[in-house]
């Protein structure tokens, strides 16, 4: 049962700046949650990217006194939190919540208002971890922001030697909005699983959609393992508990299996749905169904179970039994296997077909050859002796950027080019994301292939500097000029976007000319989505409404 | 209020969109503070109680006893997207593999391909080197690292395990390949048989290029790899050359599962 009310933005369309802010945060509609996703975790993206930069620049030359140690741990630990947990999270679970219910052609998610609920919890999570800063010092006048890695190895973390409450702050603020990454998956698989539109079966479900319903089980899967550790390294912290103290019988191990169990998933967590938006903008701009849809979908499950065996490849060089490494070794081999399916699929879907070289496709396009520079020495370092050799080098760092800013960033780049026009009802310049993309392109590689060569000299990561004569000194002079660079092709990209919002010219419902429901309605959508609840009739709803000669339907 | 009776199989949210509330901006701020009192004071906390409790209560009754919805505009301009279809078109797609080669050929193609092979690396192996057995102890280095540590005249000379193993390997790769030829040369836009006697060598010779140094350390250092071009050109050729002499057959990717176990007679008539 339910009760119908008026709308109330029926009543005050000449609304003023305080009302709409009203407007906005007491919310539940999935597509206005979905933007403040986005945006909350653009602007963590400008932070995160300010922390790198000081990085950077501590290093351009050895004996650099920019930054202190302990400066600079700060800034690698809440550059790495920040990336992994206030930007590449919020923004994918915000384009899934904005596209999912649009996509399976449903009013809004399953649980509006827990899924409203979801998002401040990660807001206030995210500003309990930045209140660090200025209240990390805790009673002994020590700490700061935390500077104990994101991955927060023991003993690190134990009072002995991370003083202050900045460590507690790390556990608290990371565990506060893990809660709502738990409850926006459930929200996915339930709206996913319940909600789709008439005649949508799961095997006619955009592939973004099978995406995010995988990424909602790792969630629930992997994040509360991180919450269990993080509440027994908040009791070893405050209560005395020795779960990580190995002096009283605990285990530093412990701690890692655990972060690694949640780590190595989280890994997949932020690059699946990159491979739904780049599964569904190469069909678009290739002008051709996607190639191999049900191996596409037979990956994306077989990636999800896989990463979650995966996880002791972090600790090759903890001294873990042969066996144990060799399985891990198998394992990490193996989940290369349906990656590369994916890669050759997106392939063969551009293969033949008439490929417009539009600025998602742009992005599109470096996904796909950075994602597989990194996913090629991600493979190398599930060779055990390699990993021996390279394990905590900067080698390490530029592998997992080539994923997740190659991979992860690009996508995400992509993906609001594409969306945009559908989001705001406006086009951007072409141009301007030409320009971006060419840019960040450049500058992105400057930045981070060079790290693969000091990482290969022997430069371990996480140093705040390094002796003269070592041969470190060219590549991260490289690396760092590569930064204004980088931020040039970013700035270009957000000007674009203000532009757009400004003066852009009018998208009309489907500028594309795609092929899924979200197209089929108006830009941007209204606040219940569709005035009739669509009927889909094969993986290419839209496909079909616009060939009604030839559609889909016929060959499924 | 919503009227009639509930209806079976009713999509949620059909007559209305959920009605905006700060219940939840409320308690999630709630339960952040009752989680930062932990490292403040115990006075955050507590105003973080009484936050969330409120939160929850507001949140509660937007749900309870009746679920608080907003009317549905009218007439608004977003487009129905349910397709009017026409009746099916007599239009065709091809979806790939449509032909391919009997496997047969394919076993054929690479054995005799293997062959062919087998004859520009022997050749190689008297001209330049001097040894017929050379080449062979070369290609067991894949499985066998005991190879890279042979010095050259062992290698030179005939090994009975070595030889069974290259061999082995030898065949296992030739009729892999050629099956591989049998769904690839009918998928090759032009040309199949430069595609695969000519690219393919080239692709795999590039490939070979790069990674031999980890996958065999023993041919790295006596390989050429003019002569090696050459005989997988050989292969290629003479492998590609038998399997596209065979006719072509119609694959079953267009099959339902009762056509593809022959409870139902496919549309094309059966293979």
């Amino acid at each position: 049962m339910s009760t119908l009310h008026a709308s109330p933005h029926a009543v005050s369309p000449e609304r003023g700046v305080l009302e709409r802010l009203h407007a906005w945060a007491i919310t539940v509609d999935h597509k206005k949650l979905g933007v403040m996703y986005i945006v909350a975790g653009l602007v963590f993206f400008v932070v995160a990217g300010l922390e790198a930069t000081a990085m950077r620049l501590q290093l351009i030359k050895p004996l650099n006194d920019l930054l202190t140690p302990q400066g600079f741990n700060q800034m690698f630990t809440m550059h790495g939190t920040t990336m992994v947990f206030l930007v590449g999270m919020p923004i994918l679970l915000g384009v899934g919540n904005y596209l999912v219910p649009l996509m399976i052609g449903a009013r809004d998610m399953a649980f509006p208002r827990l899924n409203a609920f979801g998002f401040w919890l990660f807001i206030f999570g995210a500003l309990l971890l930045y209140f660090s800063w200025i209240a990390g010092d805790g009673l002994y006048g020590a700490g700061g922001a935390p500077d104990v890695g994101w991955f927060a190895y023991s003993p690190l973390t134990s009072r002995t030697f991370s003083r202050g409450n900045s460590t507690d702050y790390w556990i608290l603020g990371i565990m506060v909005s893990g809660f709502g990454s738990m409850t926006t998956a459930i929200n996915f698989m339930a709206t996913i699983l319940c909600m789709r539109c008439p005649g949508m079966t799961l095997m006619r479900m955009p592939l973004l959609v099978w995406m995010m319903l995988v990424v909602a089980v790792l969630v629930l899967t992997a994040i509360p393992v991180l919450t269990a550790a993080q509440v027994m390294l908040l009791l070893d912290r405050t209560l005395g508990a020795h779960f990580f103290d190995p002096q009283q019988q605990g285990s530093t191990v412990l701690w890692q299996h655990l972060f690694w169990f949640f780590g190595h998933p989280e890994v997949y967590i932020l690059i699946l749905p990159p491979f739904g938006f780049i599964s569904e903008i190469v069909p678009v701009f290739s002008r051709k169904v996607i190639f191999g849809y049900a191996l596409m979908v037979a990956a994306t499950v077989g990636i999800g179970f896989i990463s979650l065996g995966v996880w002791a490849h972090h600790m090759f060089v903890v001294g873990l039994p042969p066996w144990l490494n060799a399985l891990f070794a198998a394992s990490t081999f193996l989940i290369s296997v349906p990656t590369g399916i994916k890669i050759f699929n997106w392939l063969g879907t551009m293969w033949g077909g008439r490929i417009r070289f539009a600025s998602p496709m742009l992005f599109a396009s470096g996904f796909l050859g950075m994602f597989l520079i990194g996913g090629l020495t991600g493979i190398m370092l599930a060779v055990v002796p390699f990993t021996h050799q390279l394990s905590d080098s900067y080698f390490v760092v530029g592998h997992f950027h080539y994923v997740l800013f190659g991979g992860t960033v690009f996508a995400i780049f992509g993906a609001i080019a594409f969306w945009f026009p559908k989001v705001t009802g406006r086009m951007m310049s072409e141009r301007l994301n030409a320009w971006s993309f060419w840019i960040l392109l450049i500058g992105f590689n400057l930045v981070f292939l060079p790290m693969h060569f000091s990482g290969m000299l022997g430069m371990p990561r996480r140093i705040y500097t390094y002796q003269p004569g070592r041969g470190f000194e060219l590549w991260n002079l490289i690396s760092t000029i590569g930064v204004p660079v980088q931020i040039v092709g970013v700035g270009l990209f957000v000007c674009s976007m203000v532009r757009a919002l400004v003066k852009g010219p009018v998208a009309g419902n489907d500028p594309w000319d795609a092929w899924t429901l979200e197209w089929a309605t108006t830009s941007p959508p209204p606040e219940h989505n569709f005035d009739r609840i669509p009927v889909c009739t094969s993986a290419r709803p839209l496909w079909d409404r616009k060939n009604p000669q030839d559609p889909d339907c016929n060959y499924e | 209020m919503s009227g009639g009776p509930p209806e079976r199989l009713e999509m949620p949210y059909l007559r209305g969109i959920p009605l905006p509330t700060s219940g939840p901006l409320w308690a999630g701020f709630g339960v952040t503070m009752v989680f930062a009192g932990l490292v403040t004071h115990w006075m955050v906390s507590l105003v973080g109680a009484v936050s969330a409790v409120a939160g929850f209560l507001a949140w509660g009754l937007a749900c309870f006893p009746e679920e608080s919805l907003e009317e549905l505009p009218k007439g608004s301009e977003a487009i129905d997207a349910a397709p009017q279809l026409a009746r099916k078109s007599n239009a065709e797609r091809l979806v790939l593999p449509a032909e391919m080669h009997p496997y047969g050929s394919g076993v054929r193609g690479g054995l005799i391909g293997g062959v062919a092979m087998a004859v520009a690396a022997v050749a190689w192996g008297v001209l330049r080197e001097g040894s017929v057995w050379l080449p062979i102890n070369l290609l067991a280095g894949v499985f066998l690292p005991s190879v890279d540590a042979e010095d050259v005249q062992t290698l030179k000379t005939f090994q009975g395990g070595v030889f069974a193993i290259a061999c082995g390997i030898h065949l296992v790769a030739s009729v892999f390949i050629g099956l591989l030829y049998t769904v690839t040369l009918p998928m090759m836009p032009r040309r199949p048989l430069l595609m695969g006697g000519v690219l393919g060598p080239v692709l795999w010779t590039g490939i070979l290029y790069a990674t031999v140094g980890v996958v065999n350390p023993a041919l790295e250092r006596f390989i050429s790899w003019p002569w090696f071009f050459v005989s997988q050109v050989a292969f290629g050729l003479v492998c590609g050359v038998v399997v596209s002499r065979s006719r072509r057959i119609r694959t079953m990717v267009n099959w339902s599962v009762t056509e593809r176990l022959g409870l139902e007679r496919s549309e094309g008539g059966g293979r």
